[in-house]
């Protein structure tokens, strides 16, 4: 005996105003009765603060609870039989009843460190008190409504960067700090998810010779704990866009794919918010490197010279 | 018994056919409308397919039967570069030659990991990423065989194509992508060119199934109905939205790779699956083009661009601006190289020239592609990107280029670029120098393209003059040779003979008092061949200034090679009668000779050898005869060991005795030596057969000349060398049967005319020959009757009145004059005639085989019929045969028929009649 | 005056001696026809050869073995061995062409004008051969004196008679 639920989309992608639809697949040897087949949508953001993040005091350690954005359930047959073999039982479901406003902010499907929006369905054959329920449940995804969605365009500006030495806070090996270097370029700050974040760079000198350039793409997730906003910065995903020592005054494209589940539009609700950043980071050839290898690529080092840029994602039609 | 009574004379004329003056005759008229057009038809089978020369590209790739079906359109428009890639990559793998040791560096743990280490299912393939791959650097490197290396590259390339197979596609890609990781380590630069072709196997594999699932997705719905059948030239908006997203998945998962280089290596494997998603998937090669620029590593680089070339010809369109970038951005690279400081990376400065020479094959590859099929417009466009032009018109403008650039572009621009601007190119070339390569390959290369095609005179001729300046200032043969090489043949087809003196001098100035190495000797040969196949007299290339000269320099197989050719167009007219020409060729013959290696070759076509033999039989000394015996007798000495030759110089020496003869004084004594060097040479030809025959036409010749007492002594070393063949040892079955009896049959045939002697018998020469048969118990019936035929015909022939030919017009008396009317002389072949004919009757019934003894008999029965009278005697003898013929063949036999039509003739009727009554 | 591709077959009964012969006649006409003469290097061209063209039966040996050489009764023996309308022989250097009971012998002479068994006084000659039906007209060409002579010899099948 088995159930399973099969959404109609492969990409298990739906937006609040469409109908969730799919089937309810039952195999089973022997007919089944049943006090009714129901169906469950769950939605909420969970929230939960890890431990190791600077700043953070230990009796905070923990999970907050979830906020629920979304609850519906329905019955999509009622008690009876189901026969034996494979029966099939599509159903159709809105997420979002059409005309009534009861969703007032779309919270779109993130994985993050310790912020996660999440949609579950699940299916529940009920079979009294005697018999265990049969259940299934599969995680869909929520993009937010085309119509929704703000006319404006993602603005095309980038914002142009340089670094050298001197715009560096941290310290650096002696001979970068004398010898030098600069390395300059531009980047799109604002990014729609389903666009790569485009820009350039170029190194333009470079007394020590360049190890490796790498994009990193941040994500900063605030909870609001009490009175305090508790902030984590943590890496999604490092994107190398320059191996070794490159010509310089050559121009490198940065072109970053953002990953799905794990970037959603930026937000800033009441009790938590999303943002993201970039940060290109320069890793010069030293020997040390080999000494510390297993460094935190987001933290400096005195081999790697870094500049960060705010990120805002948005949905665009 | 009687002979049967001829008059050749009066048989001749009655027989003979009238024969006419013609008027029109095949060859008097241009077209003859007699003879037709013979139609040759080639049935060469076209359909015969190779499959050896398959590409193995899909052979790998087991798909579902429909899906293999419905992708065999898109296949086959990719199957020419397909071709040519497989040959480039094989190519590669020859020309860099890998030593047995590889030692891995840490990148490289799949390779030395066990199957194990990539099993764990991780479900964010990004973070995986971030692993930093330097964490094994620790553990050292670790060497292990190139041959391990090689198969443990097909393992995974099995374990990709299984997983996939079992819809784990997420380990496919991790596998892929550690795969391409590999690329990343150059550190062994000898292995790297064979590491990426293997690396390439696989990314091609990894990119033709995800094309393939999506082509499938987007046909087909998922329960397997098909949902449409993409053109060709689809358009993004063909592809339905489950299609799409999952090719959506596949870049985006690409995009999660964090090293920049797997990163560019996968999405280039994936790269046409661009089509489903956009209409203009070129874009996305203009920005492969511009990541690659952050990979530093030159040998990196530049095979990734080589791999960029590959895969973007996959797409249907795509422009060449891109493949121009590239060589202009491997240009940077190994200008970076040759100028890179002696500091660090080790990497780049002890193997500067080794890098550049494997980066060669990238330039050369990305040339040709560029190249391909661009227009003219294109190929000024092309110049201009490079550097090389001011603009369209003025292409070839004073710049220097990378001579290794330099070399695969002049490689592959369209020839009528190369004629036109060749000057132009000339300069560049001479402002080109540096040393990632030789420029003096360039200007060869320069030459060997300008000889293409035709060129206007001036162009050739200030090409010329100025690479013949250039290189007048290089001391080196070798240089001097590979360029002026490619030059000979522009300078013999231009009639530029001041230059052809300038370079053979110039050739003989740089190798005087040199020894010439192995590269030198193979530019000497080319050059000496184009001079032989140009000229038509071989007087002419010899008047050439230091031609000798150089040809003396050379040794070796390249001297021989060049002396072959030298004598086959010697031996290509008719005679060579020039003396000095004959002591050349005499001193070229001996020193091919000299060489051991090549006269020792002992295959059926011993070249040397023949060319040799065909020099001597050649050689014509005109009306100095004396001379030319004296220069047989001088080859005999020179060329000992040329068994061929032998029988050339007793064929020359025979042609020069009736030379003489024709001659209208009678040379006797020069005739005597001819024969008597005959003779002489006779005996060490190895070949009996050979020998046998040689010893009859000097016979012949002998009495041609009047000389009756030589004859006789050839006749009789002629019998004692048919005697002698049985001494051979016991290789019977070679001794050629067939050969021997027409020997004999031809020795019957001339003893027509040997005036017999008296004292020995007239029949002693047809006795000897009788007593060889007989006591050879070898000799099958069916050769002793062809002999016995042979004797009795002689014999009947001898006792004619007018014999039917004599020796030189008649002057040497035949058996006719010699014995007419000489009643002894008959009777002594008639009893020997008797002995022969009983012999023959016998033979032919020991004949174990029917059908052999029915055409015998018939065969005996003809030879009878036509030399005896019909006596009763020989009447029944016949009657005989012919029982005996009707008894072994079928009675509609031709053969039979015809000599039963025979015997009608000849025999009266009532005896044969009642026996021939079908 | 060869020219290749002009000639349908070409007949020639030997001593070619060495493979360039072989080779420049396979350049005039690829179906060619070769016996074995005594000074022929090759030794896979057959004693004898028989083929057929058009109506015509064609015998093919070089004659060094016919006893005495050029004899009429001989190559009529040999001809009747064969069974063939026309036989071509060689050896003897000197064009003949004679019609006996059985046949057509022919002998082309020979093109380069060597000395032969019999004499040295040679005249280059060869055949050219035009079989159309029953009919056949053989062109004679021979050097005589520094001249090319051309011959006509025409004849006719005859229905081979029948006893």
């Amino acid at each position: 005996m088995s159930i399973e639920l099969k959404l109609s989309r492969a990409s298990r992608i739906y937006h609040p105003s469409e109908p969730l639809e799919g089937k309810i697949i039952v195999k089973s040897s022997s007919s089944i009765s049943h006090y009714g087949v129901r169906l469950t949508v769950n939605g909420s953001v969970n929230l939960q603060i890890r431990g190791g993040s600077a700043g953070i005091i230990e009796s905070l350690y923990g999970v907050v609870k979830p906020i629920s954005i979304l609850n519906k359930s329905t019955e999509v047959r009622p008690s009876g039989k189901i026969g034996s073999g494979t029966t099939e039982i599509p159903f159709s479901m809105f997420l979002r009843q059409p005309g009534k406003d009861n969703l007032e902010r779309c919270f779109e499907t993130f994985h993050g460190a310790n912020i996660s929006a999440q949609y579950l369905v699940t299916v529940d054959i009920i079979r009294g008190y005697l018999h265990k329920t049969l259940s299934a449940t599969v995680e869909f995804i929520v993009e937010s409504d085309k119509a929704d969605l703000l006319e404006r365009p993602v603005s095309p500006e980038m914002v142009i960067f340089y670094i050298t030495q001197d715009t560096q806070r941290h310290p650096l090996l002696l001979e970068l700090k004398s010898g030098g270097f600069r390395v300059t370029g531009k980047m799109s700050t604002q990014c729609s998810l389903s666009d790569p974040i485009t820009g350039e760079l170029t190194v333009e000198a470079s007394a020590v010779p360049i190890y490796s350039i790498d994009i990193h793409l941040l994500r900063v997730e605030s909870i609001l704990l009490g009175e305090k906003i508790v902030t984590e910065t943590s890496l999604i995903q490092s994107t190398q866009i320059a191996d070794g020592d490159v010509c310089h005054n050559m121009t490198l494209p940065i072109y970053i794919i953002l990953p799905r589940l794990l970037t959603c539009p930026t937000i800033l609700a009441g009790p938590f918010s999303i943002e993201f950043k970039v940060s290109v980071v320069i890793s010069f050839q030293s020997q040390l490197y080999k000494l510390h290898p297993k460094s935190d690529p987001t933290t400096p080092t005195l081999w790697t010279a870094m500049e960060s840029l705010p990120l805002e994602l948005v949905r665009t039609r | 018994m009687e002979f049967r009574p001829r008059n050749y004379i009066a048989e001749r004329q009655s027989h003979a056919l009238p024969r006419l003056r013609a008027q029109n005759h095949p060859l008097s008229a241009p077209s003859s409308p007699l003879l037709s057009q013979v139609d040759v038809v080639d049935h060469g089978n076209n359909d015969f397919f190779d499959p050896l020369r398959r590409s193995d590209n899909n052979a790998t790739v087991s798909k579902d039967d429909f899906q293999d079906h419905e992708n065999i359109s898109s296949e086959t428009s990719t199957q020419l570069p397909t071709k040519e890639w497989m040959s480039f990559k094989r190519f590669l793998m020859q020309r860099f030659p890998v030593s047995k040791m590889v030692s891995i560096s840490s990148i490289s743990n799949v390779i030395v990991k066990g199957a194990k280490a990539y099993d764990k299912s991780s479900t964010s393939m990004h973070l995986e990423e971030l692993e930093d791959p330097e964490k094994y650097a620790e553990e050292g490197v670790k060497v292990i065989t190139r041959q391990e290396y090689v198969s443990r590259l097909h393992e995974l390339k099995d374990e990709i194509n299984r997983s996939w197979r079992a819809n784990d596609r997420v380990t496919s890609l991790k596998l892929s992508i550690k795969v391409a990781r590999l690329l990343m380590d150059t550190s062994i630069l000898q292995f790297y060119p064979t590491l990426f072709v293997l690396a390439m196997d696989i990314m091609d594999m990894l990119g033709d199934m995800v094309w393939e699932r999506i082509i499938w997705k987007a046909e087909f719905a998922e329960d397997g109905t098909r949902l449409c059948s993409l053109p060709d030239n689809f358009q993004a908006s063909d592809i339905c939205s489950d299609a799409k997203e999952t090719c959506n998945n596949w870049f985006c998962k690409i995009g999660s790779i964090r090293e920049l280089l797997p990163r560019i290596y996968l999405e280039l494997a994936l790269l046409p699956c661009w089509r489903f998603l956009v209409d203009k998937p070129e874009d996305c090669v203009q920005r492969l083009v511009m990541m690659t620029r952050g990979l530093a590593d030159p040998l990196a680089s530049a095979y990734c661009r080589l791999y960029m070339a590959h895969c973007a010809q996959k797409l249907p369109s795509h422009d060449i601006g891109y493949l121009v970038k590239c060589v202009n951005d491997i240009k940077i690279l190994v200008m970076r190289i040759i100028s890179a400081k002696e500091t660090t990376q080790g990497n780049i400065t002890n193997n500067r020239r080794l890098l550049v020479t494997l980066m060669e094959p990238t330039i050369e590859y990305i040339m040709k592609c560029i190249f391909k099929d661009a227009s003219q417009r294109q190929v000024g466009n092309v110049l201009v990107e490079l550097g090389l032009g001011m603009n369209q018109v003025e292409l070839f403008g004073s710049f220097s280029c990378l001579s290794i650039v330099l070399h695969h572009l002049l490689k592959e621009l369209p020839a009528e670029v190369v004629t036109s601007s060749a000057v132009e190119i000339l300069h560049t070339i001479e402002c080109s120098n540096d040393y990632s390569f030789d420029q003096c390959l360039n200007y060869r290369l320069l030459g060997f393209r300008l000889s293409e095609r035709k060129s206007r005179r001036d162009i050739v001729h200030a090409v010329v003059d100025k690479v013949t300046q250039v290189m007048s200032e290089r001391n080196s043969l070798d240089e001097y040779l590979k360029v002026v090489d490619a030059y000979v043949d522009i300078v013999l087809q231009n009639q530029m003979d001041n230059h052809l003196n300038t370079i053979l001098g110039g050739i003989s100035k740089r190798a005087y008092n040199k020894v010439v190495t192995e590269d030198e000797l193979a530019s000497l040969q080319s050059i000496l061949v184009k001079l032989l196949t140009h000229f038509k007299v071989l007087e002419d290339v010899f008047a050439l200034n230091h031609f000798l000269e150089i040809l003396d320099i050379m040794y070796g197989s390249s001297r021989s090679i060049v002396n072959m050719h030298i004598l086959n167009m010697a031996t290509r007219d008719s005679s060579i009668s020039d003396p000095t020409s004959i002591q050349l060729l005499f001193e070229i013959s001996q020193a091919l000779h000299d060489d051991g290696d090549f006269l020792n070759t002992k295959d059926d076509d011993n070249q040397p050898a023949r060319l040799i033999s065909r020099f001597v039989h050649m050689v014509d000394y005109g009306t100095e005869m004396e001379r030319h015996l004296a220069f047989l007798v001088e080859c005999r000495g020179a060329f000992s060991s040329l068994n061929e030759l032998k029988e050339t110089l007793v064929h020359s020496s025979n042609c020069l005795a009736i030379k003489a003869l024709k001659d209208a004084k009678k040379h006797l004594s020069f005739v005597k030596s001819c024969i008597a060097f005959s003779e002489v040479t006779l005996p060490s030809i190895s070949a009996w057969v050979k020998q046998l025959y040689l010893y009859l036409e000097t016979a012949e010749v002998a009495l041609l000349c009047g000389l009756v007492s030589h004859s006789d002594g050839l006749i009789d070393s002629a019998i004692n060398c048919l005697l002698s063949l049985d001494l051979m040892d016991g290789s019977r079955t070679s001794i050629d049967i067939e050969g021997i009896l027409s020997a004999i049959q031809k020795l019957c045939s001339h003893l027509v005319m040997v005036p017999g002697n008296s004292e020995q018998g007239v029949t002693y020469f047809p006795n000897n020959i009788l007593s060889f048969v007989n006591s050879r118990s070898w000799m099958t019936p069916r050769m002793r009757t062809r002999v016995f035929c042979t004797i009795l015909t002689l014999t009947a022939t001898l006792s004619q009145n007018k014999l039917p030919y004599h020796a030189d017009h008649g002057e040497i008396p035949g058996n006719d004059l010699l014995f007419f009317g000489d009643s002894s002389y008959l009777r002594e072949l008639v009893s020997f005639a008797e002995y022969v004919l009983q012999n023959l009757v016998d033979t032919v019934q020991q004949e174990p085989s029917q059908a052999a003894r029915g055409s015998m008999a018939l065969e005996a029965c003809n030879c009878i019929a036509s030399s005896f009278m019909l006596s009763n005697e020989i009447s029944q003898v016949c009657s005989k045969l012919i029982e005996t013929a009707r008894l072994c063949l079928s009675t509609s036999d031709k053969y039979l028929q015809s000599t039963i039509t025979l015997l009608d003739i000849n025999l009266p009727k009532p005896m044969v009649s009642p026996s021939i009554t079908v | 005056m060869l020219v290749p591709g002009k000639i349908q077959h070409i007949i020639c009964p030997g001593n070619l001696c060495i493979k360039e012969v072989h080779d420049y006649l396979k350049t005039l006409c690829p179906d060619l026809h070769i016996t074995r003469g005594e000074y022929d290097e090759e030794m896979r061209y057959p004693e004898t050869k028989t083929l057929t063209i058009g109506q015509f039966k064609l015998g093919l040996c070089h004659g060094h073995q016919v006893i005495p050489w050029g004899d009429l009764d001989s190559l009529a023996m040999l001809q009747r061995q064969l069974d063939v309308d026309i036989l071509v022989t060689g050896h003897t250097h000197q064009f003949t062409a004679y019609k006996h009971e059985g046949g057509v012998v022919i002998n082309p002479g020979s093109a380069t004008g060597a000395y032969s068994s019999i004499t040295y006084d040679v005249n280059p000659s060869f055949v050219l051969m035009d079989i159309d039906g029953l009919r056949v007209v053989v062109y004679v060409y021979e050097l005589i004196d520094g001249e090319v002579k051309v011959d006509k010899i025409d004849f006719k099948k005859t229905t081979t008679a029948s006893h």
